[in-house]
C-alpha cells in the first residue's frame, strides 16, 4: 500500500494529445475513481500509472519513489482488466500463482497465498478449472484474486464490471466496496458508469478531453459541480439545464422562467451564486430533477421554493418515483414526483421548484458561476 | 400455387447445385479409394485382375528394400520438414508480431513461396544446389576454393536438400497460421503478464505458445499431409536420386503402379499411405470434434 502522486502528466500519440496535464494526489488506502465519457483519456492514464504506456512528460510517484521510467514489473502494481485477461492455458490456481512464481516465491508460501485469496473471494471450488469453464462473474473474481495475491502497493481496475450483466454488476459492486473496506488498499478504478463512481469512490476524478474537470468526494461532485460537463455527467436522470434571464428583486436576484404563458421569478440563494453582474443577461440554471417535486404542504412557504404549474409532456414511471417531462422556457425539464401525485400526459400540474441547491453556469464558457 | 412452386425451387435448387460435386466426390474419391484397396488384395500386375490373394501384396511390399528405404526417407523428411517449418514459422511469426513497420509487405514476401508449385521450387533449388552452377560455384568464385556443398549428389545427404527446399516453401505459410493465432490472443493478457512480472520470453513460453495448442495442431496436420503426399518436390529436385536415395512412398507407388506394371504392390503402398494419413487425422478430428461438449 502506498500513496500515488501524479504530477502534471502529458501523453501524446504524435499530434494527438490524449492527456493534457493531469495532476492527482491519492492518499494511502483511498478508493479513487476516474470517470468520463469514452475517449476522455481515463484508460490511458491508468495504463500510464501501470507503466504499460510511457508518459510524454510529467512524473508518477508511488510512495517515495519516482516510477515514471520503471518497467511495469518493477512498479509493484496489480491490475484487473475489462476482459479479465486470464491466462487461458492455466487453471485458476495457476492463474493466481503465476505472478508469485515469476517472483520466485517458495512453493509452500505460494500455496498458502492462493488458499488465502481463494477463501477471501470464495472461489475455492473453482481452483482446478480452466478460465473457459467459468462464468463471467467467476472470471471476474479470479481476475481480482490474481491481483490480490501479490499484495502490491496499489491496485488498478480498468472497467472491471462492464462485461457483467446488470444484476451481477450491482452485486459485485457491493462486494468490491466491502473488500476495499476490509483490506484498506489504495485503488484507482476506471469506469464510464457514473453510478459506479458515486457508489464506490472515496473521491472521483471526472475527466473529459484529457483534463481532470473536477476531483472531489462523490457528494462534492454531485452538489457542487465545477462546470456544466460535470453537472450533466454525474447523476441519473441528469441535471436540467434551463437558459433563463437574471432579474433584480428587492435585495436579491432571481431567474425568470415561463410556463404555460405565465412568468415566474425563481429566487436565487446568494450562497449558491452571486449573479449581480448578470442582471438582464442569460445564464444556465442547473437544477436536478429531484429538486422539482409535487406540492408538499410543509414546504410551500419556504424561502427558495416556488410553486409553478406546468404542462406534462411525457411521464416515465420508475416505480419509486415518476419522472415528468415538462416544458419550461420552451426547454425540456425533467421533474421527479411521487407516483400517486403524478398527473396524466397533456394535463397541467402544480410543481415546487426548490432553488436551495440550484447551480448556475455561464452560457458561453459553461463554467460555474 | 405460385408460392408453392417457388418453395419447390428453393427446396431443390441447393440440392441440384451440390449434387454433381457430391457424385464426383463419391465416385472419384471414395469409389477409387475402395477400388484401390480392393486391388491391393488381388494379384494384379500390368493390368487389374480380380483374383484375391489376401495379404500377399503387402508381404511383398514390406520385403522390398526400396519400399523400406522410401518409408525411412519419409520419416527423416517428415520429422525434419515439420519440425523445422514449425520452429522457423513460429520464430518469424513472433518477430513479425512486435508491431514492426511494413509488416504487410514482409508477410506477403514470406508467404509467396506457397504460391509457387512444388515443381518450380524443386527446379529452382536443383539449380541452386547443383555444385557446378549453384551455391558451391558461387562461393568458389568468391575465392573460397575449398568450399564444398554437394549434398544433392551425395546419396547420404540428398534427402536433406529436399528438407531445405520444402522448408523454404512451407515455412512462410506456417508463419501466417501462427501469426493469425498470435493475433487472436487478447493483448490485455500480455499486459497482465507484464504486470505479473514476466519478461517477454516468459510471456511467450509460459502463456502465449501454450495457449496456441489448436494452432499447432492445425499447422502440424497441414504439414504432415504435405510431407506424406510429397511427390512433385522430390521428382523436380532429385528425381528420387541419386540412385534411389531420395525415394519417398509416393514415388514408389507411382513407379510400381504405372511404370513397372506391378499394380498390386502399388495399390498396397497407396493403402499404407492412406492409413498413415488417417492415423494422424483421425485422432485430431476426434479431439477437435469432441471439445465443444467440454467447453
Amino acid at each position: 500500500m502506498a500513496e500515488l502522486k501524479i504530477d502534471n502528466v502529458y501523453k501524446s500519440f504524435g499530434e494527438e494529445h490524449i492527456l493534457k496535464g493531469i495532476s492527482l494526489d491519492v492518499t494511502d488506502g483511498e478508493f479513487i475513481i476516474l470517470v468520463g465519457p469514452s475517449g476522455c483519456g481515463k484508460s490511458t492514464l491508468l495504463n500510464c500509472i501501470a507503466g504499460l504506456e510511457d508518459v510524454t512528460t510529467g512524473d508518477i510517484l508511488l510512495g517515495d519513489t519516482n516510477v515514471t521510467y520503471e518497467a511495469p514489473k518493477d512498479r509493484d502494481i496489480a491490475m484487473v482488466f475489462q476482459s479479465y485477461a486470464l491466462y487461458p492455458n492455466m487453471n485458476v490456481r495457476k492463474n493466481i500463482a503465476f505472478g508469485l512464481e515469476i517472483r520466485k516465491m517458495p512453493k509452500a508460501e505460494i500455496a498458502e497465498e492462493v488458499a488465502r485469496v481463494a477463501k477471501l473471494l470464495q472461489i475455492e471450488p473453482l481452483l482446478d478449472r480452466k478460465p473457459s469453464q467459468l462464468s463471467g462473474g467467476q472470471r471476474q473474481r479470479v481476475a481480482m484474486g490474481r491481483a490480490l495475491a501479490r499484495r502490491p502497493k496499489i491496485y488498478l481496475f480498468d472497467e472491471p464490471l462492464s462485461n457483467l450483466d446488470a444484476k451481477l454488476r450491482v452485486e459485485m459492486r457491493t462486494e468490491m466496496k466491502k473488500l476495499h473496506q476490509r483490506l484498506g488498499t489504495t485503488i484507482v478504478y476506471v469506469t464510464h458508469d457514473q453510478i459506479e463512481a458515486m457508489t464506490l469512490a472515496d473521491r472521483i476524478a471526472v475527466m473529459k478531453g484529457g483534463i481532470v474537470q473536477q476531483f472531489g468526494t462523490p457528494q462534492e461532485v454531485y452538489d457542487d459541480p465545477a462546470n456544466m460537463f460535470v453537472a450533466g455527467f454525474m447523476g441519473s436522470p441528469s441535471m436540467n439545464f434551463l437558459r433563463c434571464e437574471v432579474t433584480k428583486q428587492e435585495k436579491d436576484y432571481a431567474v425568470q422562467i415561463e410556463s404555460q404563458g405565465t412568468i415566474f421569478q425563481l429566487p436565487v440563494d446568494p450562497k449558491q451564486a452571486d449573479l449581480s453582474s448578470y442582471v438582464g443577461k442569460t445564464v444556465v440554471l442547473g437544477i436536478r430533477p429531484e429538486q422539482i417535486t409535487h406540492v408538499m404542504p410543509h414546504l410551500v412557504a419556504e424561502q427558495y421554493i416556488t410553486q409553478v404549474p406546468v404542462k406534462i409532456e411525457v411521464t416515465e414511471p420508475t416505480g419509486a418515483d415518476t419522472l415528468i417531462l415538462a416544458r419550461i422556457n420552451d426547454q425540456e425539464c425533467e421533474c421527479r414526483v411521487h407516483p400517486q401525485e403524478a398527473g396524466k400526459v397533456g394535463e397541467s400540474m402544480e410543481l415546487l421548484f426548490n432553488m436551495s441547491k440550484a447551480v448556475f453556469f455561464d452560457e458561453q464558457t459553461e463554467a460555474r458561476l | 400455387m405460385l408460392a408453392s412452386r417457388k418453395k419447390g425451387i428453393d427446396y431443390w435448387l441447393p440440392k441440384l447445385v451440390v449434387s454433381p460435386t457430391l457424385v464426383i466426390a463419391l465416385v472419384f474419391f471414395y469409389g477409387f479409394v475402395l477400388w484401390t484397396t480392393f486391388i491391393s488384395f488381388t494379384n494384379s500386375s500390368f493390368l487389374p485382375s480380380y483374383e484375391l490373394v489376401g495379404f500377399d501384396q503387402y508381404v511383398r511390399l514390406f520385403m522390398n528394400p526400396r519400399w523400406l528405404n522410401a518409408m525411412w526417407n519419409l520419416v527423416v523428411f517428415g520429422v525434419l520438414f515439420i519440425g523445422i517449418c514449425m520452429v522457423v514459422g513460429l520464430v518469424m511469426a513472433i518477430l513479425l508480431d512486435q508491431n514492426i513497420r511494413a509488416e504487410g509487405a514482409i508477410r506477403t514476401i514470406y508467404l509467396y513461396p506457397m504460391a509457387l508449385s512444388f515443381i518450380v521450387t524443386g527446379t529452382v533449388w536443383k539449380w541452386l544446389l547443383n555444385p557446378t552452377v549453384g551455391i558451391e560455384k558461387f562461393v568458389i568464385s568468391l575465392g573460397w576454393d575449398s568450399f564444398v556443398f554437394d549434398w544433392i549428389i551425395d546419396p547420404d545427404m540428398a534427402i536433406y536438400t529436399v528438407v531445405i527446399a520444402g522448408v523454404w516453401q512451407a515455412s512462410g505459410f506456417v508463419m501466417a497460421i501462427f501469426l493469425a493465432g498470435l493475433r487472436g490472443i487478447d493483448t490485455s493478457i500480455i499486459k497482465a503478464a507484464q504486470l505479473d512480472g514476466a519478461n517477454l520470453f516468459a510471456v511467450y513460453t509460459r502463456i502465449i505458445i501454450p495457449s496456441m495448442r489448436p494452432v499447432f495442431f492445425s499447422a502440424f496436420i497441414m504439414l504432415a499431409h504435405i510431407a506424406i503426399k510429397s511427390f512433385d518436390l522430390v521428382i523436380a529436385l532429385t528425381g528420387g536420386g541419386p540412385g534411389n536415395s531420395t525415394d519417398v512412398p509416393a514415388i514408389f507407388m507411382y513407379q510400381f503402379s504405372f511404370q513397372r506394371g506391378q499394380l498390386g504392390i502399388g495399390a498396397a503402398s497407396a493403402v499404407i499411405m492412406l492409413m498413415t494419413v488417417l492415423a494422424i487425422l483421425v485422432p485430431y478430428l476426434y479431439s477437435e470434434l469432441r471439445t465443444p461438449k467440454n467447453g
